[in-house]
């Protein structure tokens, strides 16, 4: 589609302008206020920045934020780790056991797939309190495990595609069962797929706010909550603020910016392929 | 002969339900949870102690007849039309822009820079622009006023009739880079390129190309692009919590934000369940479409 235009590039080079300014102030202004002193900022100087950059900031945030990251981290991990587990096996049996009961469970997978959570959020509540499991981690796992496997399963399904059938018709007849097939060639295959799907289900784990509003507890508060409380307060501390909303924003930002092949795979593989 | 094969059978549903029952135990206990609320939607718990004596409808009836849950489904209706079809329109300009443009290095750099803030949570771009909002102090009205555009300064999320625009805005902003990214892979196909070189040669207009051979030829990916916005539209809460809670007064407030202070703050659990009822078929509504579509496409 590729055709030399001058009117065309000063149409792009305005676009990348207008792109960069709206994309970048935001950021470029957090990152600016998180280094300054309360008084700095009452100046409203806001693109440029204060005196000596005040790194103390960072160190305070970071005390304040440190719990729920060693939280968030807990529980991220542990439910990423468990969603491709079963996301892997039930992908797999969704993309290749061609049966009445495969496309039953794929309509019903699509429809959890897009689950307004607030729709099963009282009785996972009613679960977690009568469990007792409020009081570890094992509550928000569980609750986003369940979440997060449809998602799991479909990403995984679509990437199981893409891996040729011959590999596992020649070990089929080598006499390896479905399983050995499954672990040692497919799962082998498909590693890259398994890098997609954890780092979208991590991150969605990571980001998200509404069942982690209502079932964290003072030992299970996660980043997000955290967040809110920092800036909750009516004496906006606007330096710290921005400073913690940094410090937890780096962990799915550095998956992005050094993974981000993978991310966009995943996003690719959920939306164009599902 | 045949008992051999239904061991066979036996031995190959077997392995079957080992990849199967994990995805099965978590969707039954999914279902469960989803049939669990729509009863409770028709009990009668209200108070901290579970009741679940049959009221029929008696919940929805009170929703309905509240100001608050007529306002709600306005701006939940702003939210899908606002956050929908300008993220949509600007995604599929900005995708053909990219695939046009021949400056290099632009594509990765722009690509790159829209689809960031896909990785950060609404919470902390409603941090950033919660202040970026803030009527006096805040960073937009004071560049606007060092620049002498005083007119131009607004009250943004505390000014009841614009409030939720602005937080729509916040929406748009960060799911732009997610649907350039769907909206380019679609245009990339094979058949597409050769349709667009085709219709070059007869001389059509770019933007004529674009009405007439893309659009038609990608609704594949805007179907997806448009059920993906509509969802996390329909679902918003974050948002509004973080930024507005609602405020002012009712003006922005949601079905999310009023099922979660129905059930977790004013304790009529029977209403929360009846508005996430409403929530859920709103968006099962919205997404059967793209079911069908994907269901036709997997088997």
């Amino acid at each position: 589609m590729k055709r030399k235009n001058a009117s065309l590039d000063a149409l792009v080079v305005l676009t990348v302008l207008l792109v960069s300014a709206v994309y970048l102030l935001p950021v470029y202004v957090m990152a600016l206020t998180s280094l300054k002193t309360p008084l700095e900022i009452t100046q409203r100087r806001y693109l440029l920045p204060g005196g000596a950059p005040h790194l103390e900031n960072y160190a305070t945030s970071l005390g304040l934020v440190f719990p729920s990251m060693v939280n968030s981290s807990i529980i991220a991990l542990t439910v990423t780790l468990l969603s491709l587990v079963v996301g892997g096996l039930g992908g797999y049996f969704l993309s290749r056991f061609k049966w009445r009961i495969a496309k039953i469970l794929f309509v019903l997978v699509s429809i959890a797939l897009f689950l307004p959570y607030q729709v099963i959020l009282i009785p996972l509540v009613q679960i977690v309190a009568a469990t007792g499991l409020a009081l570890t981690h094992a509550g928000l796992i569980i609750s986003y495990l369940i979440l997060n496997v449809p998602l799991a399963s479909v990403l995984m399904a679509t990437f199981f595609f893409s891996v040729p059938r011959e590999l596992e018709e020649s070990a089929e007849v080598d006499g390896a069962s479905r399983l050995q097939i499954f672990f040692k060639i497919v799962s082998m295959a498909a590693l890259p797929g398994y890098a997609s799907t954890g780092i979208l289900v991590f991150i969605q784990v990571w980001n998200e706010f509404l069942i982690a509003l209502t079932l964290s507890t003072p030992y299970t508060e996660t980043v997000q909550v955290k967040l809110t409380e920092v800036k909750g307060s009516f004496v906006a501390l606007y330096n710290l603020q921005m400073a913690a909303a940094l410090i937890t924003v780096l962990v799915p930002l550095m998956f992005f910016l050094l993974l981000g092949k993978y991310f966009i795979r995943g996003i690719l593989a959920g939306a164009l392929k599902g | 002969m045949s008992t051999r094969r239904s061991s066979r059978a036996r031995a190959r549903a077997a392995e079957a339900a080992v990849f199967a029952l994990p995805l099965l135990i978590v969707l039954v206990i999914l279902f469960g949870m989803l049939a669990w609320t729509l009863y409770m939607s028709v009990s009668n718990w209200q108070g901290t102690a579970a009741d679940y004596r049959f009221a029929g409808l008696t919940w929805y009836r009170l929703m309905l007849n509240q100001d608050r849950f007529w306002v709600d489904i306005g701006n939940n209706i702003r939210w899908l039309v606002l956050g929908v079809l300008p993220t949509t329109v600007l995604g599929l300009l900005l995708a053909y822009l990219l695939e046009l443009g021949s400056i290099r290095g632009v594509e990765a750099y722009l690509r790159t820079l829209i689809l960031y803030p896909a990785a950060m949570s609404f919470i902390v771009t409603g941090t950033i622009w919660s202040w970026m909002y803030q009527p006096d102090r805040g960073v937009l009205n004071t560049l606007l006023r060092a620049v002498g555009l005083d007119a131009l300064t607004s009250g943004y999320t505390t000014d009841v009739t614009s409030a939720i625009y602005w937080l729509i805005l916040i929406f748009v902003w960060q799911f732009l880079g997610i649907a350039v990214l769907i909206l380019q892979a679609s245009l990339r196909t094979a058949e597409l390129q050769e349709m667009v070189e085709a219709a070059t040669l007869d001389g059509a207009s770019r933007v004529g190309i674009l009405v007439s051979v893309i659009v038609p030829n990608i609704r594949g990916g805007i179907l997806i692009v448009v059920s993906l916005l509509l969802i996390s539209a329909l679902k918003v809460f974050d948002i509004v919590y973080i930024v507005t809670f609602g405020g002012p007064g009712y003006a922005t407030d949601v079905l999310a934000l009023f099922m979660f202070i129905a059930t977790f703050q004013q304790h009529l659990v029977a209403l929360g369940a009846a508005l996430g009822v409403v929530i859920f078929a709103l968006a099962f509504a919205a997404t059967i479409p793209y079911t069908i579509y994907a269901l036709e496409r997997w088997f």
